[in-house]
């Protein structure tokens, strides 16, 4: 097995990232990178919620360095983070601007003295050296680990960038509104700039304004790694920014016509990202251009009788899309809306299998369904729960839902019945969960 | 958003009934427009303006703070940045926020 660089064509003069203090050349990163790796403990795991862009990936390759993995968790819900101590022990935290994770153990990176930035030596890392681990959500209540190795996370970037037409070291900023801790966000906003010389924004811009501001302080031209919810949000808002710039939006299916006003409203291209947190980032497409996806090169989308898998070289096997999909002869592929156990709300994946466990978790709730309401107007459709629970008031159940699942996964609302429509043989038919929902919007909306 | 949670918000608890009450028209306004945007099912009235907006208060999140930042930019002409340092005493209550669209509005 051979091994790669840890960064991609910069000259040690280049600015590799750009901080709110001011720009960090490529030789500050490795030199960065190397004091950290020096200071980390020996443990074999490492979970890196640092909120600076840039301040993540000095951690992140430092552990890489150390050939510790990095634990990227869906939530940093008290009960998820507890038990992903206990599947990986020994693991411990890296934080910034006194952020704390509780009952993990913490170093906090902010105010680390750079070392000796007078050499200029990159590090090579294994191709088949696991150095991330992303967590997805399973029907069994229980987080499925998927390893990623260094050669995965470098080939989707180098695909990524190939499909888009990114050139090395052409003077462009990315700026991402998505976590880096997710893994959209660190193939997008962290190994893509890297791995190709550009620059690295290290903020999270969140609102409107803010994006608008990060993409007018960007060195050259601009990439924005966004999700439909921040587009639609720029969009409604009328935000300024510079012309010429490329979108890259994933997450969530994004309208046709959301994308046909930013590209107007940003004169901007629009494209899309598929992928899933098990294979990565798969395929493109420019949104206005069709519902074609067009896999990276050397990713093969495979029609099998009853799924479809992802091929590449970098996969151990052939990982299965959780959606319908069906292929055409040229290769691409379309996407049919996903698999019924899954939903996504504001781009957030989750299982309601899983989400169903977590509420039969809850003391004193006797029994409990997620559902999924039809989509409403505003930028979210959240999801709705009925739950039997005699005794406990929506709030208390609402508290305990707090400490296992996202916060973007809270029903809203709660409703607590008195039973569920489930039929002779226990079970709980989706047109039955469904109906009860109708019928409970139809009277608050007539209450209302 | 995380920096919309801290400890302090954490800890205040949302207390109906025995709660200060909306003073302003302005208060009572954006009482009405946050349960309206966010389609919260309580009464806009019963809202206490000094509890945390998120977190356990009224148990906002990120997406909702979106939505309100949306809204209020709409309504009141004044676009919320997370880059102003004041961002979270701005979102950490009714009254805080009802403050700030006060000092900034251009509608």
């Amino acid at each position: 097995m051979h091994d790669t660089p840890l960064i991609g064509p910069y000259y040690p003069d280049d600015v590799l990232a750009w901080e709110q203090g001011g720009p960090r050349t490529a030789r500050e990163f490795l030199a960065d990178v190397w004091c950290l790796a020096e200071q980390l403990p020996d443990r074999p795991s490492v979970l890196n919620f640092v909120s600076s862009r840039y301040a993540f990936l000095v951690g992140f390759a430092a552990a890489i360095l150390r050939q510790q993995v990095t634990l990227l968790p869906q939530s940093r819900a008290p009960q998820t983070i507890r038990r992903l101590v206990g599947d990986y022990p020994g693991s411990y935290g890296l934080t910034d601007r006194g952020d704390t994770i509780e009952g993990v153990e913490s170093i906090s990176i902010e105010s680390r003295e750079s070392g000796n930035s007078q050499s200029f030596e990159v590090p090579h890392v294994p191709v088949n050296q696991v150095v991330a681990v992303a967590f997805t959500s399973g029907s069994t209540g229980l987080p499925m680990p998927n390893a990623k190795t260094w050669g995965a996370l470098t080939a989707v970037a180098y695909a990524t960038g190939a499909s888009l037409g990114i050139k090395d070291r052409v003077s462009t900023t990315v700026v991402a509104t998505v976590p880096q801790q997710h893994m959209f966000g660190l193939e997008a906003s962290v190994m893509l700039p890297v791995m190709h010389g550009l620059v690295m924004h290290a903020g999270r811009p969140f609102f409107p304004a803010d994006i608008g501001s990060a993409l007018a302080e960007a060195k050259g031209t601009w990439i924005l790694v966004t999700t439909p919810l921040h587009l639609r949000a720029c969009v409604t808002d009328g935000v300024k920014v510079p012309p010429g710039g490329l979108v890259l939006s994933a997450t969530a299916p994004l309208a046709w016509s959301l994308a046909q006003e930013t590209e107007r409203h940003f004169q901007a291209e629009v494209h899309e990202i598929f992928g899933f947190a098990e294979a990565g980032s798969v395929a493109e497409r420019r949104t206005i251009d069709g519902e074609q996806w067009r896999p990276l090169s050397g990713v093969r989308v495979v029609q099998d009788q009853a799924s479809c898998h992802v091929h590449a070289w970098y996969l151990p096997n052939p990982m299965r899309i959780p959606d319908h999909i069906t292929t055409t002869t040229q290769g691409t592929f379309f996407v049919h809306g996903r698999e019924a156990d899954q939903v996504n709300v504001a781009g957030h994946r989750v299982s309601l299998g899983d989400l169903n466990h977590a509420l039969l978790q809850v003391d004193g709730v006797q029994d409990g369904v997620f559902v999924v309401p039809e989509e409403g107007p505003g930028l979210v459709t959240r999801l709705m729960a009925f739950v039997v629970a005699p005794g406990k008031r929506s709030e208390e159940i609402q508290s305990a839902l707090r400490t296992c699942i996202a916060p973007v996964f809270l029903p809203r609302p709660l409703i607590c019945v008195s039973c569920l429509p489930r039929n002779a043989t226990g079970k709980l038919p989706r047109e039955a969960v469904n109906e009860l929902a109708r019928q409970w919007l139809e009277k608050e909306g007539h209450g209302a | 958003m995380e920096l919309l949670r801290t400890p302090q918000q954490r800890e205040q608890i949302f207390k109906r009934g025995c709660a200060p009450v909306l003073r302003s028209s302005l208060e009572q306004d954006l009482a009405k427009l946050i349960v309206q945007t966010l389609k919260l099912k309580i009464d806009p009235a019963t809202i206490n303006p000094e509890a945390a907006l998120f977190g356990d208060g009224l148990g906002l999140d990120s997406i909702d703070a979106l939505e309100l930042s949306l809204a209020v930019s709409q309504v009141y002409g004044y676009q919320l940045k997370s880059s102003d340092p004041e961002i979270r005493t701005i979102f950490s209550s009714l009254r805080a926020l009802a403050r700030a669209i006060e000092k900034n509005r251009m509608k």
